[in-house]
């Protein structure tokens, strides 16, 4: 019978592969093609915000210092950092000999006009590096102290901020001087050891090599979409590396014998939200959701480890709160599934079933296509919330173009589904998105006092050991009170040609780099 | 002396009424694949409206333990997959008889829809003929200009989806070619004799159009209305594979073949295969419907039927 099933596989997978025989092409040796999920919006370095996006300008744009995938320092344009000694100055020293794609001389004047253009509110940038690595530093400025000395100035000390400031792309004074935003936005100039090519959008991005490290002549990232396709064009020999492999398609690809999959525990945390701002308390189950007895006792309602098993295909350990599982608070348990509990707790929250067995009715909003599984994660979710006595009003929405807008408007729910990318390299690191009560990351608009008012002695802690009592003191009140229901670091899906060596980092970034010809 | 001899003829009618239909059902059986097709599309009907009733499971009632069960699998309380389950454990038979439902709804209540404004919209557009003709005819035109499920995207996206603007989008889209056929008859059928003593009797305008042009152009336009509900359900079965269709905790046939994506890779073949085969058959009744309602309502066809 299995071997009945495996054939029956088999045969499907041919038959994609025959389908696509016309399109099937040997691929050059000196080209790697990456198959990516989800379209890409800008090169603007003050714009870019998705994770695919920034995956090709990393390719494009080095940065001062880059962190390994366990959160290793690695230099890339400086080599030394000081830090002055109230924490408030990084002083980086450049390599020499550096330059942009155009040829001009990269110095430290240029990397100063980085910082102090990505933060000027004149150009009214919105992507990550504003919007949360420049919140979560306050950073004030930047000046060149010398040809290879650039001074990056914070607001007070940050234990993160070496961190943070490795996600900022470099790039030179004199050709973005020239430019305007929008060509900014459509032909870089960058620092990295690839030059952009050509951009299709919603099609393709083609780089073509500069300098090292870079192993390939070109790499040509496309967009595809439909889960269905990346796999065919997997198994066809049309990609190398494919992201997002829905779990379901596994067994094909591996069966394949052109192809196998990596599974990698990713650090991305996905959650239910609950938007607590003013606007959706107004609105229906907006009232309820304010009150942290209904939101723990909903932490009991939804069975994260059968999602996890049965719509990921992998076992889960559940989040505790918004810090990986290494960093996490060691004192804390995940809450377990027992709707029986959830419903005496909502019962005794002042919220019981009438007579039609509804408790309240609440929209829950959701995006599609963005995260592995999502639209079945989201209506399992759903059907949970349901069996405990919610009404929920299920919105599934475009991602890009719909879901988007909301998320920088911070504006969608009250209920939401979303994932956030996090690191291992410090728990506080994944605490920033909510940094501050208005931080872009702060989706939720959760207010605590406990949580909030403690950022200032986490900053100045005099050790680690005080520093990580804080934080298991903060994080102890987000997973008792916080703004999410809890549920799972999202399990990564690549599929990897066997044509080349990759090993899928669990960061999420895709360094291409590293990828050889076997 | 109308009305006696209205009720003169009554019985005329009647008879020739009753005529007609056993002729339709002799020719009909000698044809014999409209007979399967009706056959069919009565089954679907009594799927759409008794669903509830025939349904072993809730369509919507997931179960994560018994996802992607074979069909014939034992689902929870000892019941039948008989159709298999999706990859949310949900029964696929219950959701392709409550799938009937939206796709037999959205296929009529669309046609009615865009029969409506075509049919009255070609009538006065015919009728009146000067300006009036053209502005609908060339508002035709522009509609007809725009590839049609590009058309049902952009108001979808502007007005969101659900199941009533999905009616009002597909309806909308319908309506020119209704508008140009019942104008073409209208054209030619306002100069008849019948209509100019309808006229010298003192009958008015809207009479005149609704009562005495209308019920002259119904046949050809029961035989388009039998073409377009296939097509509206392909339709709607297309943009509920895009997503834009109903919401989706509500089954339809479009929705269950887009959700059947990402496993056909994986050997799991009853998700796309049940609800692609009801699409298609019930696609294939209408057409063949149709295509014999049109040779049957064809005076030239009469002798040979």
């Amino acid at each position: 019978m299995k071997s009945h099933g495996s054939l029956i596989r088999t045969i499907a997978a041919g038959c994609l592969c025959a389908v696509l025989l016309i399109g099937c092409v040997e691929q050059s040796d000196d080209t790697i093609v990456v198959g990516l999920s989800a379209d890409i919006t800008t090169f603007e370095p003050g714009m870019i915000s998705s994770r695919d996006n920034s995956n090709i300008a990393r390719h494009i744009f080095s940065s001062l210092f880059a962190l390994g995938p366990e959160g290793e320092h690695i230099p890339e344009l400086a080599h030394t950092l000081d830090i002055t000694e109230d924490g408030t100055g990084y002083i980086y020293t450049l390599n020499e000999g550096l330059t942009c794609h155009d040829g001009e001389s990269l110095t430290a004047e240029d990397v100063a006009y980085t910082f102090n253009r990505i933060a000027d509110p004149v150009n009214r940038f919105t992507g990550n590096a504003p919007g949360f690595v420049f919140t979560s530093i306050g950073f004030q400025n930047a000046e060149a102290l010398d040809e290879l000395r650039v001074q990056i100035n914070i607001e007070r000390k940050n234990p993160i901020a070496f961190g943070l400031i490795t996600e900022i792309a470099v790039h030179c004074k004199d050709s973005y001087e020239q430019m305007s935003l929008d060509e900014a936005a459509t032909s870089p100039i960058g620092s990295g050891p690839y030059k952009l090519a050509s951009w299709t959008r919603g099609s393709e991005v083609v780089l073509e090599k500069v300098r090292e490290p870079a192993n390939f002549e070109r790499i040509v990232w496309r967009i595809i979409p439909e889960a269905s396709t990346r796999t065919a064009e997997l198994i066809a020999g049309n990609a190398d590396i494919i992201t997002n492999v829905v779990p379901e398609q596994v067994d094909a690809i591996n069966e394949s014998g052109r192809a196998e999959v990596q599974i990698v525990s990713g650090t991305r945390r996905m959650y239910l939200g609950y938007n607590l701002s003013e606007e959706h308390a107004a609105m229906p189950g907006g009232d309820a959701i304010q009150d942290p007895d209904v939101r723990r006792a909903l932490q009991y309602a939804v069975d994260v480890s059968t999602i996890c098993l049965q719509l990921l295909g992998v076992e889960c350990e559940r989040a505790t709160g918004l810090v990986n599982i290494q960093n996490a608070n060691p004192d804390l348990t995940p809450y377990p599934y027992d709707p029986q509990l959830a419903e005496r707790l909502l019962d005794e929250a002042g919220w019981p079933r009438d007579e039609e067995g509804t408790r309240f009715a609440i929209r829950m909003q959701a995006g599609q296509g963005r995260y592995v599984n999502d639209v079945n994660v989201v209506l399992a979710v759903a059907q949970y919330l349901e069996d405990v006595g919610l009404d929920i009003e299920l919105e599934l929405m475009e991602w890009a173009s719909v879901y988007t807008p909301l998320l920088r408007e911070r504006s969608m729910g009250p209920l939401f589904f979303l994932g956030t990318g996090g690191g291992l390299w410090s728990p506080i690191y994944d605490m920033t998105d909510i940094a501050q009560v208005g931080s872009g990351t702060n989706y939720t608009h959760w207010s605590d006092p406990r949580w909030f008012d403690r950022w200032p002695d986490l900053v100045n802690a005099e050790d680690q050991d005080e520093q990580r009592a804080i934080i298991n003191e903060m994080l102890k009140v987000f997973y008792d009170d916080g703004p999410w229901l809890h549920m799972y670091f999202q399990p990564d899906f690549y599929g990897v040609s066997n044509r080349i060596q990759w090993t899928a980092r669990r960061d999420e970034y895709i360094e291409i780099f590293e990828a050889t010809l076997r | 002396m109308s009305e006696m001899q209205i009720n003169a003829e009554a019985p005329q009618r009647e008879s020739g009424f009753r005529a007609e239909m056993r002729r339709a059902r002799r020719v009909m059986i000698a044809a014999r694949w409209p007979v399967f097709a009706v056959i069919f599309l009565i089954v679907a009907a009594l799927a759409a409206t008794l669903g509830g009733l025939l349904a072993p499971f809730d369509p919507n009632r997931q179960n994560l333990m018994l996802r992607l069960a074979d069909p014939m699998s034992v689902g929870p309380d000892g019941g039948v997959f008989v159709l298999g389950s999706d990859a949310l454990g949900r029964d696929v038979f219950s959701r392709l008889l409550y799938g009937a439902r939206v796709s037999l709804t959205v296929g009529f209540a669309a046609i009615a829809v865009g029969g409506s404004i075509g049919i009255t919209a070609g009538l006065l557009s015919g009728y009146f003929g000067g300006w009036l003709d053209d502005a609908i005819m060339r508002l035709g035109d522009i509609q007809l200009a725009f590839p049609f499920i590009l058309l049902a995207i952009m108001f979808l996206v502007v007005l969101g989806s659900g199941v009533w603007n999905l009616i009002l989008v597909l309806g909308i889209g319908q309506w020119v070619t209704y508008a140009r056929i019942v104008r073409a008859d209208t054209l030619s059928l306002r100069e008849k004799e019948f209509v100019e003593a309808a006229r010298a009797m003192g009958d008015s305008t809207l009479s005149i159009i609704f009562r005495t042009i209308l019920p002259n152009i119904l046949a050809p336009l029961t035989v388009i209305a039998s073409f377009n509900v296939a097509s509206v359900i392909l339709s709607e079965a297309a943009l509920s594979f895009l997503g834009l269709g109903v919401p989706p905790d509500v089954p339809t046939w479009g929705s269950m073949l887009a959700e059947s994506r990402d496993t056909l890779v994986a050997n799991k073949w009853w998700l796309a295969i049940f609800p692609g085969l009801a699409i298609m058959l019930t696609v294939l009744s209408f057409n063949i419907l149709g295509d014999w309602l049109r040779d049957f309502l064809d005076p030239r066809l009469r002798e040979r039927t």
